[in-house]
């Protein structure tokens, strides 16, 4: 079963198993992580699920297709041009089915 | 924040007997502030359906349509029968995604500012000199520059030069009031019928020729996106409704807010930045949209309150903005308060499909426009300007001068 984990500001950090198939979004949204809001549930229309990918992890994700590129230019926190993602856009599976992402300190 | 139903820890919701949906009309804040110290969701048998008024509460519905759908039936019917066709906004995923999906792309900020941002400001140009005519003596922000302006931007990113601005007026208001028709009132259904009748006219003309030329309208990306006409049509009429109503009450409610509170005008004039925020705060404190329909699809517990299967619930965001457990001081409307979300454009997949479209046409353009170049505008007090509404809620008419 994929498995991700959220780490936040200063250090705490909280890991879940989760379907696969399922966004880093939806995984923060129905596990009440704090710092993921979602609010536009999944499109690529809102910029407020910006997650950073931690290195190791980089590799087995595809890059941003062209939506969710022109977003990530919407994120409150400074966006860093190779761990920037939208959460919503990052879905776990067989290839990738472990990753670590740190929250931004805003999403808004 | 459950929705599990876990009925040995939860109880009915209470019931409000003394709601009166005419004060409600009039000014719906009290009501919301006497509903949300009950519960977060509260049986109001004057409008047969619960309303729900937390902020954690909406947020929960929101975020489960698989228990709370939008495919509201019974009395919440009524945006299926303003509009003579079910929208998108009436639709669960993955239904409801078929006809969203094609309806982003020109409305991501980018496309926006590329594409719109110029129109935006021409139109902005055109209707402030219409104010100007009118005169400090006369003119009205509502009926001269808000509804103008609206139509015009309207009109330009549906694709529907042939339409007058004021035709488009008059549907929107229609749809709105067909929309918000929950006491079922006949006369309205005749106008909401003739007005659904106009709008087909106009796209059975232009529909075949959009699928010949593509153009960058959202008509256009809807017609091209494998939808039925019956698909295009309600989603046009949708984008109709709420593309014109919500922008209108937004700039009447921003300069009516900002004349009231003339320090925190001061604070926009001085710095510039602060534009974003003036329109996210009044956003929150006056929502356009007050309320809009849900209905669960089984037995469910919301907030520990007992819901059963088929429950009509109002998912009230007027009032989850003026929520005190998530707002401070909700009622005071201040442009200096620390960012943080709220339900002003709802959340989750149905969340306005216009909304950035909205910030930069409102927010950006048309409302610092209007202070820059009228640095004196105020609210006329010898002609005060009129609020209504609680399911749709905005300034029916907004007096000024300088």
């Amino acid at each position: 079963m994929p498995r991700v984990t959220f780490h936040h500001d200063g250090g705490s950090s909280e890991a879940f198993d989760i379907a696969a198939g399922m966004n880093l979004m939806r995984a923060a949204v129905t596990n009440g992580v704090r710092g993921i809001v979602g609010e536009c549930g999944g499109q690529a229309m809102c910029a407020t699920c910006h997650v950073y990918v931690r290195e190791p992890y980089l590799r087995a994700l595809p890059r941003p297709g062209e939506d969710e590129n022109e977003m990530l230019d919407r994120v409150a926190a400074p966006r860093d041009p190779r761990r920037s993602r939208l959460g919503c856009q990052v879905t776990l599976d067989a290839v990738a089915d472990e990753i670590e992402v740190d929250i931004p300190v805003s999403q808004t | 924040m459950t929705t599990t139903p876990d009925t040995a820890a939860s109880t009915p919701p209470p019931t409000a007997d003394w709601v009166d949906p005419l004060a409600m009309q009039r000014d719906p804040y009290d009501t919301y502030d006497r509903l949300r110290d009950l519960a977060p969701v509260v049986h109001v048998p004057a409008l047969n359906r619960y309303l729900v008024t937390t902020s954690d509460a909406c947020r929960a519905i929101e975020s489960d349509q698989e228990t709370y759908s939008a495919r509201a039936g019974g009395a919440a019917a009524t945006m299926v029968r303003a509009l003579g066709g079910t929208p998108m906004l009436r639709r669960d995923d993955p239904d409801h995604a078929t006809e969203r999906g094609p309806v982003n792309p020109p409305l991501r900020p980018k496309r926006v500012r590329e594409a719109w941002a110029p129109l935006f400001e021409r139109n902005a140009e055109t209707c402030l000199a219409a104010l100007l005519e009118k005169g400090p003596d006369e003119a009205d922000l509502d009926h001269d520059f808000a509804a103008p302006l609206a139509a015009y931007n309207l009109v330009d990113m549906l694709g529907l030069p042939m339409a007058d601005p004021q035709d488009v007026r008059r549907w929107s208001h229609t749809f709105i009031e067909g929309i918000g028709n929950i006491q079922d009132d006949p006369d309205i259904w005749v106008r909401c019928d003739a007005a659904q009748r106009e709008v087909d006219a106009v796209l059975d003309d232009l529909l075949p020729r959009l699928r010949a030329k593509p153009d960058g309208s959202i008509t256009s990306a809807l017609a091209n996106a494998g939808l039925t006409d019956d698909q295009v049509r309600a989603n046009v009429k949708l984008t109709i409704s709420g593309g014109l109503n919500e922008p209108q009450h937004m700039t009447t409610t921003i300069v009516r807010a900002l004349g009231d509170h003339p320090e925190q005008r001061e604070l926009a004039l001085s710095d510039p930045a602060r534009w974003p925020a003036v329109f996210d705060e009044a956003l929150r404190w006056c929502s356009p949209v007050g309320m809009y329909p849900r209905e669960t699809t089984r037995p469910a517990v919301l907030e520990g309150f007992r819901l059963p299967a088929g429950a009509a619930l109002g998912v009230v965001v007027a009032a989850a903005n003026r929520d005190p457990s998530a707002f401070p001081r909700p009622a005071d409307f201040d442009i200096t308060r620390p960012r943080q979300p709220h339900l002003g454009f709802g959340s989750g997949v149905h969340r306005c499909a216009g909304h950035w479209a909205a910030r930069i046409a409102v927010g950006e353009i048309a409302v610092p426009l209007l202070h820059q170049r009228i640095p004196t505008l105020r609210t006329d007090a010898l002609r005060a300007g009129n609020w209504s509404g609680w399911v749709f809620r905005g300034l029916t008419d907004l007096p000024v001068t300088w």
